[in-house]
């Protein structure tokens, strides 16, 4: 129920659309831009940086820390999710490419 | 064949060095800096190196690299917070200076001149057609952009929205997708975007000469020894120019080694003659757009130790006037000296705070003495 409600919070921050100030509101929301960052750096962390799953959890915390990471490395590949409806997946390219965000 | 005689000597000559760093970097005096320069170089570390608070804090100066160059020769050299020397650090913004580096290469090739469109090699409105790849070089395109990070708002900022949101599955096409709102040229207004969409326009200026779809590495990063140089992007192929190169800081030095010896390489010249020398001086956009209201010049997307009005003194005053630095997110920088013929590479995660290059160059220089 708690994360339910967290999600429906972020949404409304997220999805809101109105830029006062005259500058422009991007539409994707927080949630969705948490698990995207935890897909593509865990994923560059890991196989392009070859830093350690510890140094890589803690270099990629990013608010709200909702994102939830499996990574799979036969196939070089990141998946991360935050509760039932965002998710995203980052997988490794080659030497010069690194990862891409999916 | 009298005339090619002629511009051959007019042209200027590349810096001669003993030896070129391509493989490895020389490093006979390594221990022996350590020795003769231990106070000085303790006074460095306690700066750079002196952790505030536990590591989950997130506080102060958390250095991972810390490397000094003199003479062609690695003198000094530290990592931390588990990194070692084969290990990548991500550019962030000095992925921008890269990019201009690949942009002189490209026209040194032929394949690009700074004067041509960037409708000459992207897909983009009629309206944006005047925008130059200098316009672009030097964060003047005019284009509507919002350079924000993780402390604001994340819907207010492009630069969230190209790389992780509605952006980032076609990143040039997200940035030419932004409103024009103002002449090309008349406005400096600092983007990761346009970056990014310069290393596209550079890239596809390449393939339309003829090189190879991999010429970022055979025509620079190759030739200079940074074969290992990760370049991110969308998953179309666009490199993402502003922020995505990942290298070890050895490489890095590397890239500053190319600028120290204005472009050349081995007597080989890469950059074309004046390039470094343009890049290093505050652009035009710059004078005619941000000198009333930005802290620190910039160049060919390289920050500079100049004088600028809005602050009437220089950003780094203690270190020399020519220094200047490629510049990244927490705390990466490649600084450039080149009256004392030094390169200083520090890689970092500082969230909360940043290095202050006015003390991190005087510091540095005391060990390069």
């Amino acid at each position: 129920m708690k994360r339910l409600a967290l999600a429906v919070l972020v949404c409304v921050a997220g999805c809101a659309n109105e830029a006062a100030d005259g500058t422009r509101t991007y539409a994707t929301n927080d949630a969705q831009l948490a698990v995207a960052n935890a897909a593509f750096m865990t994923c560059s962390c890991i196989f392009v940086m070859e830093m350690t799953e510890d140094y890589c959890s803690a270099w990629v915390k990013a608010s709200p820390a909702v994102a939830r990471v499996g990574i799979d490395r036969q196939n070089k590949s990141v998946e991360s999710s935050a509760f039932i409806t965002w998710s995203a997946k980052a997988h490794w390219v080659d030497a010069k490419r690194g990862c891409v965000l999916e | 064949m009298h005339a090619l005689i002629v511009l051959s000597l007019l042209a200027a000559p590349c810096p001669t060095r003993p030896s070129w760093p391509t493989e490895s970097w020389p490093s006979e005096n390594l221990e022996q800096v350590k020795l003769d320069r231990a106070t000085e170089i303790q006074a460095l570390e306690d700066y750079a190196f002196t952790l505030t608070g536990t590591d989950g804090e997130r506080l102060g100066l958390r250095t991972e690299s810390l490397l000094i160059i003199k003479g062609g020769e690695l003198i000094y050299e530290r990592y931390a917070r588990g990194f070692g020397p084969t290990n990548r650090h991500l550019s962030w913004s000095v992925a921008k200076s890269v990019t201009t580096a690949l942009t002189g290469v490209a026209v040194q090739l032929g394949a690009l001149k700074t004067s041509d469109s960037v409708c000459d090699y992207v897909d983009a409105r009629t309206e944006l057609c005047p925008i130059t790849v200098q316009h672009l070089m030097e964060f003047g395109s005019g284009m509507h952009w919002q350079e924000g990070y993780e402390h604001g708002s994340y819907q207010r900022s492009s630069v969230i929205a190209m790389l992780l949101g509605e952006g980032h599955r076609d990143m040039p096409g997200f940035v030419l997708g932004h409103q024009k709102q103002a002449e090309p040229g008349t406005r400096f207004n600092y983007s990761t975007g346009e970056a990014g969409l310069l290393s596209e326009v550079v890239r596809q200026a390449g393939l339309k000469h003829g090189l190879t779809a991999d010429w970022f590495w055979s025509e620079l990063f190759d030739r200079v020894g940074m074969s290992g140089v990760v370049f991110s992007g969308d998953p179309k192929g666009a490199p993402g120019g502003g922020s995505y190169v990942f290298a070890t800081p050895r490489d890095f030095a590397r890239f500053g080694y190319l600028y120290l010896n204005d472009g050349c390489w081995n007597g080989q010249r890469l950059l074309p003659e004046d390039w470094v020398t343009r890049s290093t001086t505050q652009s035009a956009t710059f004078k005619a757009g941000a000198a009333e209201t930005d802290d620190t010049s910039n160049g060919w997307m390289w920050w500079l130790n100049d004088v600028v009005e809005k602050k009437g003194e220089r950003p780094w005053k203690d270190a020399p006037t020519d220094a200047y630095s490629a510049i990244g997110h927490w705390g990466q920088f490649v600084v450039v000296v080149p009256s004392r013929d030094v390169v200083i590479v520090r890689t970092g995660d500082d969230r909360n705070d940043g290095v202050d290059l006015n003390q991190l160059i005087p510091l540095a220089l005391e060990v390069a003495r």
